[in-house]
């Protein structure tokens, strides 16, 4: 045993020799291992931290609450309320929020609090005689106390965003100069803009309007239920009618990680195809190390070194270089995830609400990623080096024939890949999960790339049909012979190309279907979100105004869908508009033949399609909605885009039959003449704010906008896929400049010139991306397809319709060959340059 | 009562509020200097010979920069255990009222102040010690004073008169851990400490105060305790103290005691420690139930008050004297004075010692004390 071990060391001694002699095979598979885990960690720390902000989500500058007092009804409440909280002793936290205008018309949210009771909240377990100081926090933060109480013009944000969007610290906000005031990212206000509500109030035109409390226990083991039956209490005693409130127990960030998994889902199923890449590239490297040490470790094992002794001081040095190159993955990932980052926090803000708390970081992702890469290496390594010490030992340093071996490999691999994305293919047919989608597509992901190589010969062998002569068919008889080597380096880049076609693909047409849609859905030209307590004279007004030709209501409250199964109610928003509205810009997918008449007489209800595809709801289930007294049919199916929560509509005579609001939420008025003067007049007559008005225009940009913002992410991560694969190509044409040399210089000696070597060896290259890329458009717009039809709408709920985007399929391609061509340049140049006599010596050797 | 400790607080409290960085700012004595030199700029100054008069005096003066109600008591229980309870509210200034900023309003509301409060609340038996701390920003709602009928109150937190006069009251404090809820009568004259209520708080007459008790005060009512109710009696002390001024630094330790002799007599005196260079000061102030009284200090009667600490107790916060003898040879007085509860600290944004006390000697009765600037 000690023995074997000293042997073990002895041969990780040469190897280390071997090394320093050739540290590009050393860093060939380093940059894979590191590229790997870079994204891997990059990926998986913004979606922990994201997911892990939802439950620790706190209060602007304070803490996480028990229990929440929202308006039922009314889209704010009263501050009368916070203050019968404050004077029963219920420690709370009265919160504002809206959204103002910058001077260039983008709307921001703004949110505010009464500061001094969001520093002092006091939350924590029991204060000891030991912990000698608490309250503190009110002074932890640079946070100008007197400016922001006295209701001077100042906001807080973050420094990172007021270093993103104000860096003179001057805002203007509905018409008003604000100073900003930015405190450090660790106060955890994210992309957040907050003010005190003696400010924020006025600013937002709602005096004495809260949005909604934040209850905080009043002693330390209170219950949630407790403390809400304590708040009901305070409240009645009070004289406060707690019919228009709706108190609710805090969920710990259940709903918003329920809203947001498909999201993050989709993340890490980028993350593991960036990994998958990274590992193809070390992959490469092992094996190419491998293949240059064949003839040092049969020299080893005739010197005496056993099987086993090579085999574990292989798999040492393996371990080693995973250790390495995993710790570095870690610490560059970290890194990438900080970059990451803000752009998730917009997208999960814009669209979902949530706030990311500052990053966070684990020892146990090093672990984890460890481990994964150290399977995956093993997985894929360990046949590789046992076969290499099964060599026997009289073929000694001579070069076996690979060709007949890579071809019987390849045909292997094409098999198995054709096998799977058959399987793969044919039981999608049959999800209707998300997540199972997800796994299939996964498998589809694999078998492309296996499939490769095999197809390269094949295409290569088409090419060859072609009458070519000279040179150009030297050129093509010896790319094929490179394949083998570029395989897998080819492989990555296959499945980076695919995966950006398919991105483009799911993007671009994601962004016709929405942009079709809101052409449909907004019909009127402003939207008018006044207030309740304006909304009877504004729509007086409206009514009596000589240019408007239209008036449409809309009402909407939060409601509940029962489940017959006795399980988690459905939250819902539930939606009501006039029936003109209804017929003219609902967007249906399907429906019941008698649907309008039966929808009319508030005996049927439209659903949203995200609602009924994540519930499985089909026309003509019956539903109880909590809010409705009777049980309702679905009637039909209406194509809902970008929001996250599921929506139900009835009919107008329906809802003002029912115990609901009767005061429409929103107005929407069609206008002859310019809408600017009617936004003025409205503003001055009733005092709206421009965040309260909303035209056609602006809602389609914003939705537009957020869009974008959603799917930057995935953009920038394909974009980082491709960067890795074309930084495998480089590691992988680097490496063959050594075994080139030699042909290369036979040519040359049989009178090619220089120049035209360099354009050959350029154009085998190109051949080998231009042949990939063919492969990738087919097998792109089949992982386009999946992601569209399968994913996506089992995830959001989105029907989209696929658009072929053939601009920017070319563009792909095209980023794709010069990052390839960048790649290969530099070895290429390398193999051209050397000189010539060492070259042919080369083939001595 | 303990001016001093209240104006510590208050010195540390608007230095944190006032100072960006303030974490460090205590520690900085630079930029300690800066806001002592120009933060009490704006601020009403305290004057001798003003004339405090009442009701008026008992509501917030804005104008200065910090202010307190102050009530301190000691209690029995029904079945005979003695108890005490300290409540403070506290207000701080955040603004100077003729601050003029270069910045303009939005239209004014009610949200609008340059008013901080905080308030202080303890219960103290043998062999517990709760305390708490509320915090609001000044607020007609939630943190305010009122003329009739006379209130203070921080949320629900309230001192709450029948009249426009302080007495009777009720005060009512309900915290996580405790709540009590007293009946307050008085029907003796307030006193007026130092010269007619204008109270020097260092040798070198630099530092003062506009500073008012009433020491008799008698006390019915409940507390509430790991959720049992109780009822109670006993007597009451009310301090009421306001100024723009902050404290030296040589100022920065001091035992402070308020001792009811009998039911015509009560005594409030202090020492403020002194150093290598400065020696301490001692005042005091004898009170009588007729609203007559005698002041001594240290100034004009140096040997005439002693104090002696006796047993040191260890308390988290740090190594306090909480047995004393403390001596006036002119109104032959010798008191022997014991804490009822040795681990009274008050680890709050301020952390100090103040709880119950009961003395022997010439006379017998009970009291409070408060000792600061021990570590």
């Amino acid at each position: 045993m000690k023995q074997s071990l000293l042997l073990s060391y002895r041969c990780l001694t040469v190897f280390a020799a071997h090394y320093r002699q050739a540290p590009i095979q050393a860093s060939a598979i380093l940059v894979g291992i590191i590229l790997a885990v870079t994204l891997l960690i990059g990926i998986k720390a913004t979606n922990e931290n994201a997911i892990n902000s939802y439950s620790q989500a706190t209060e602007l500058l304070s803490h996480r609450a028990s229990v929440y007092i929202n308006p039922a009804i009314d889209a704010d409440i009263d501050e009368q309320v916070y203050f019968a909280l404050s004077q029963a002793g219920i420690n709370s936290l009265p919160v504002l929020e809206g959204v103002a205008t910058g001077p260039n018309g983008q709307g921001w949210q703004v949110t505010g609090n009464d500061i001094v009771a969001a520093l002092s909240v006091e939350t924590a377990p029991k204060q000891t005689i030991q912990t000698s100081q608490h309250n503190t926090v009110l002074f932890q933060h640079d946070i100008p106390l007197s400016q922001l109480l006295a209701g001077y013009p100042a906001i807080i944000m973050s420094q990172s965003l007021a270093d993103r969007v104000s860096p003179s610290r001057i805002a203007s906000l509905n018409q008003t100069d604000l100073n900003v005031i930015a405190i450090s990212d660790d106060a955890g206000l994210g992309n957040a803009i907050l003010g005190d509500l003696s400010l924020v109030q006025t600013l937002l035109n709602k005096p004495s309007r809260l949005s909604y409390i934040a209850v905080y226990p009043t002693f330390d083991t209170q219950s949630k239920t407790s403390l809400i039956k304590q708040v009901n209490q305070a409240l009645v005693n009070a004289n406060i009618d707690i019919s228009q409130l709706s108190i609710q127990a805090d969920d710990d960030g259940a709903s918003l990680s329920a809203l947001t998994d498909s999201f993050h889902l989709n993340l890490k199923a980028m993350g593991m195809l960036s990994f998958l890449v990274g590992l193809f590239i070390a992959y490469n490297g092992v094996r190419y190390s491998l293949m240059k040490r064949q003839s040092l470790c049969v020299q080893l094992m005739q010197q005496g070194v056993t099987r086993n002794s090579l085999i574990i001081s292989l798999a040492v040095e393996l371990v080693v270089l995973v250790m390495i190159g995993t710790a570095l993955g870690f610490i560059v990932g970290l890194q990438l995830s900080q970059w990451l980052q803000p752009m998730v926090a917009l997208t999960l803000e814009q669209l979902y609400g949530a706030r990311l708390a500052p990053g966070i970081w684990h020892w146990q992702w090093l672990f984890e990623a460890l481990s994964l890469t150290l399977s995956a290496a093993f997985f894929a390594c360990i046949p590789m080096i046992h076969s290499l010490t099964r060599t026997p030992l009289a073929q000694a340093s001579y070069k076996q024939p690979q060709g007949q071996r890579y071809r019987a490999l390849h045909k292997k691999q094409f098999n198995i890949g054709l096998i799977l994305l058959i399987t793969s293919c044919t039981l999608f047919a049959f999800t209707t999960q998300y997540q199972y989608s997800l796994m299939l597509l996964g498998g589809v992901t694999v078998a492309i790339p296996l499939m490769l190589p095999r197809l390269l010969s094949f295409l290569m062998t088409a090419i060859e049909q072609i009458n070519l002569t000279g040179l150009a068919q030297y050129a093509i008889a010896e790319a094929r012979q490179i394949i083998a080597p570029l395989s897998l380096a080819m492989m990555a880049m296959l499945l980076a190309i695919c995966a950006n076609i398919s991105m483009n693909t799911l993007v671009g047409s994601f962004e016709v279907t929405l942009k079709n849609w809101l052409e449909s859905r907004l019909h009127a030209d402003l939207y008018i979100r006044p207030g309740s307590e304006k909304m009877t004279d504004l729509s007086v007004f409206l009514k009596q105004h000589d240019n408007i030709s239209g008036v449409y209501s809309q009402w909407t409250a939060d409601a509940h869908i029962r489940q017959a199964d006795q399980t988690q109610p459905i939250a819902i928003s539930l939606v009501s508009r006039d029936l003109e509205s209804l017929k003219t810009t609902t967007a249906l997918k399907d429906k019941t033949a008698n649907f309008w008449p039966e929808f009319t007489r508030g005996k049927q209800v439209m659903i949203s399609e995200p609602l009924a595809i994540k519930n499985g709801f089909k026309l003509g289930d019956n539903i109880n909605i909590d809010k409705i007294a009777s049980t309702l049919t679905v009637g039909a199916i209406y194509f809902d885009y970008g929001n996250p929560m599921g929506e139900a509509i009835i009919s107008d005579t329906l809802w003002l039959q029912s115990s609901l609001p009767p005061t429409p939420i929103s107005l929407a008025v069609d206008y002859n003449g310019e809408l600017t003067d009617l936004e003025n007049q409205l503003s001055q007559s009733f005092g709206l704010s421009s965040s309260a008005m909303y035209s056609q225009q602006k809602i389609k940009a914003e939705a537009i906008t957020i869009f974008k913002r959603t799917f930057s992410i995935t953009l920038v991560l394909n974009s980082l896929t491709l960067i890795v694969a074309a930084i495998g190509l480089f590691s992988a044409a680097t490496m063959l400049t050594q075994s080139r040399l030699a042909p290369l210089a036979r040519l040359y000696s049989l009178g090619v010139s220089r120049k035209q070597l360099q354009l050959m060896a350029l154009a085998q290259m190109l051949i080998m991306v231009l042949l990939t890329c063919v492969i990738a458009m087919p097998m792109g717009a089949l992982l386009g397809y999946l992601v569209i039809n399968k994913v996506t709408l089992q995830a959001f709920g989105w029907s989209i319709a696929m658009v072929w985007d053939w601009a920017s399929y070319l563009q792909v391609v095209f980023i794709s060959v010069i990052s390839c061509m960048l790649a290969v340049a530099l070895p290429l140049y390398w193999q051209t340059r050397k000189p010539l006599i060492s070259s042919l010596q080369q083939e001595a050797l | 009562m303990s001016p001093l400790n209240r104006l510590s607080m208050i010195l540390v409290l608007t230095t944190l509020l006032l100072v960006s960085g303030c974490n460090q700012a205590p520690e900085a004595p630079q930029s300690m200097g800066k806001i002592m030199g120009s933060s009490a700029e704006g601020y009403t100054e305290v004057v001798q010979g003003k004339k405090l008069t009442f009701p008026l005096d008992h509501q917030a003066h804005n104008d200065f920069k910090q202010e307190w109600w102050y009530l301190t008591a000691n209690l029995t229980t029904e079945s005979g255990e003695p108890l005490g309870i300290q409540w403070t509210q506290f207000r701080i200034a955040l603004s100077a009222p003729k601050n003029t900023q270069e910045q303009t309003l939005l239209s004014p509301n009610q949200w609008q102040t340059n008013q901080l409060y905080t308030a202080h609340a303890a219960l103290t038996s043998t062999h517990s010690h709760q305390i708490a701390q509320n915090w609001s920003r000044g607020h007609p709602q939630l943190a305010y004073t009122h003329t009739e009928p006379f209130t203070v109150a921080l949320k629900n937190w309230q001192w709450r008169s029948k009249s426009n006069q302080m007495f009777p009251a009720t005060l009512s404090v309900d915290t996580k851990d405790f709540a009590y809820q007293l009946t307050l009568i008085s029907d003796t004259e307030f006193q007026l400490q130092g010269d007619q209520g204008y109270s020097i708080k260092s040798a070198d007459n630099s530092v003062a105060s506009y500073y008012y008790s009433q020491p008799f005060i008698k006390v019915t009512g409940s507390i509430t305790r790991n959720g049992k109710q109780q009822n109670v009696q006993g007597d009451a002390w009310l301090d009421r103290e306001w100024s723009s001024q902050f404290l030296t630094k040589s100022q920065q330790g001091w035992d402070w005691f308020s001792l009811r002799l009998n039911e015509q007599q009560t005594l409030m005196i202090f020492q403020l420690r002194g150093t290598a260079e400065n020696p301490a000061f001692y005042s005091a102030r004898l009170m009588n139930k007729d609203g007559t009284g005698r002041n001594i200090n240290s100034r004009d009667n140096p040997n005439d008050i002693s104090m002696t600490p006796i047993t040191w107790t260890q308390t988290a916060l740090g190594k306090h004297p909480t047995e004393w003898q403390i001596n006036i040879e002119s109104e032959q007085i010798s008191l022997h004075t014991k804490a009822l509860n040795p681990q009274s600290d008050m680890a709050l944004s301020i952390a100090y010692w103040e709880g119950p006390i009961y003395f022997t000697g010439t006379h017998q009765g009970n009291g409070y004390m408060e000792l600061t600037g021990y570590h």
